[in-house]
């Protein structure tokens, strides 16, 4: 029973640890910066959320929406404020800006949300009575974030593969001059990855919002996740920080539930250094090395 | 006809081209040819679009195009074939072709450009569904050139076409090069291999130290035994 829980409780976390590597890796791919501020993103979308489904009554649904556009808003003004003007400096320049976005955003969500150590809840969505199927333990909230993360990545998968934005974001990311020549104007796809990064940390956000507490600091905590399951797929592959995501979740619910839970904060630190130690390029590495 | 009159270019501090003038006639190949540091890429980047000039005029049927956008000039039939093929590596075949008309709407057509691609390079057509950076040499140059026919360009700048390549490969470039001239193309062709520049161009300008330090039509110009030895190294 506690194996079954902790898997699912593991597999839950890991798909929304596994958006907010998407949206990181996505940024990544286009423009070669991490964005800093991917946590506080998630964070803020989070109150965002909370205001349109409690404080303005809104369904869950259209709050998820309504977030996911306010996300969207959000990382064009990231774009906009801090990496077009600063975008020919030198990265280390570049990723300073997003850490300012960060603070920006984490002291933003403490002003209007009146943070200071308090914490706000998000109504379920779902029974939160446990559902007992045989040996294993259903938590109907986690059901309902995970397969609204799988539906999202699903829906990313498909974004890339087929539609012709997402080939000129993937054709960006490959190799900008030859996209520029061709006449892909690439500073829009720049603005674009930084929207659609910031859209898919809020819906990270509003599917983990009715499973955990929101308050202005959580978002470092998921950035740390994400930024550990994009590495385990090597930062610039998509398939890899969806596993990343799961294996992060997962190894976390173990190691929480086996060994002590003050090792859960500690092992997606672990994961990160094994992974740079043992295959720096990746878990995927492999088989990207053999497609090429 | 595409007029360069007196075009600088400088990275910072440094002048890379200086005052330079030529012309590409509607129809004609032109050689531009020069050694390694002679400034002939940042003139090809400079007439896509991709570095803005320091000054100087850029004609194309009449209107100023210099430092206008590469989106800009594709659009207006300007299109470059970048040095190294610089394909999408990870893209299949296909999505390369494809984006290569980004600039485009009209569906029907762009399909109809992809099947004349094919039909130019033949090799590629079992070969779409694969990832281009799987290709070889030859067949990435190809995938290269089929990528900029298909924005459907008046005039074709080609950085290079034959490096890298074997000298069988090289010659079936030759064979293309001139080909899409046949098919009404007009071809700036940078090159450093003068054989390739002598078997297709009418006119060469030799390029050395940012300077056109040579013009003239491009047979006589190669057979210099001065322009050889003191501009290409030979």
């Amino acid at each position: 029973m506690l194996l079954s829980y902790l898997l699912l409780s593991g597999v839950t976390t890991g798909a929304l640890y596994a958006l907010v590597a998407l949206g990181l890796v996505v940024v990544n791919k286009a423009t070669g910066i991490l964005n800093f501020s991917q946590g506080e993103l998630f964070m803020f979308s989070g109150f965002i959320a909370w205001s349109l489904h409690v404080q303005l009554g809104l369904g869950y649904l259209p709050s998820f929406l309504g977030t996911v556009l306010a996300g969207f808003a959000l990382g064009l003004t990231i774009d906009r404020v801090a990496f077009r003007p600063v975008k020919s400096s030198d990265v280390i320049a570049i990723v300073l800006a997003t850490v300012g976005i960060s603070f920006v955003l984490k002291g933003a969500a403490r002003i209007i949300w009146g943070g200071k150590s308090d914490y706000l809840s998000f109504p379920p969505i779902t029974s939160p009575d446990p559902i007992v199927v045989g040996p294993v333990l259903i938590i109907p909230q986690q059901i309902v974030a995970f397969l609204g993360a799988v539906a999202i990545m699903l829906g990313f998968a498909a974004f890339f593969r087929y539609s012709r934005l997402g080939k000129m974001m993937q054709a960006t990311a490959d190799n900008k001059k030859a996209a520029t020549l061709v006449g892909i104007r690439t500073d829009r796809i720049y603005t674009l990855a930084f929207g659609t990064g910031a859209a898919v940390a809020a819906a990270a956000a509003v599917l983990a919002a009715p499973l955990t507490l929101l308050y202005p600091d959580m978002g470092f905590s998921f950035f740390i996740k994400g930024f550990a399951a994009a590495v385990l797929g090597g930062l610039a592959s998509l398939p890899g920080a969806v596993l990343g995501g799961f294996l992060v979740g997962i190894v976390e619910a173990l190691a929480g539930g086996y060994i002590h839970s003050s090792v859960m904060e500690v092992s997606a630190f672990i994961m990160i250094m094994i992974v740079l130690i043992v295959r720096p390029t990746g878990l995927l590495s492999f088989y990207q090395a053999r497609r090429v | 006809m595409l007029e360069v009159r007196h075009l600088k270019v400088s990275y910072g501090l440094t002048q890379v081209l200086h005052d330079v003038s030529f012309d590409v006639p509607d129809g004609k190949i032109v050689a531009m040819l020069g050694g390694n540091g002679s400034g002939k890429t940042t003139l090809l980047n400079t007439l896509t679009g991709l570095v803005k000039p320091a000054g100087g005029s850029v004609m194309f049927e009449n209107a100023e195009c210099a430092g206008l956008s590469a989106y800009d000039l594709v659009r207006r039939g300007i299109v470059q074939v970048p040095q190294g093929r610089d394909v999408w590596p990870s893209m299949s075949v296909e999505d390369n072709l494809f984006l290569g008309a980004v600039t485009r709407h009209d569906r029907a057509e762009i399909r109809k450009d992809q099947a004349n691609v094919l039909e130019l390079f033949p090799k590629l057509m079992p070969k779409l569904r694969r990832a281009a950076g799987s290709l070889s040499g030859g067949e990435q140059q190809m995938v290269a050139i089929g990528r900029a026919l298909m924005a459907r360009p008046r005039y074709l700048l080609m950085d290079e076409p034959s490096a890298g390549l074997a000298p069988a490969i090289v010659s079936d470039m030759v064979d293309t090069i001139l080909a899409l001239n046949e098919r009404g193309l007009t071809i700036l062709l940078v090159e450093q291999n003068i054989g390739v520049a002598a078997a297709v161009a009418e006119h060469a300008h030799v390029l050395q130290n940012g300077e056109i330090a040579f013009s003239g039509p491009a047979a006589g110009l190669l057979d210099d035994p001065a322009v050889l030895r003191s501009y290409l190294g030979r």
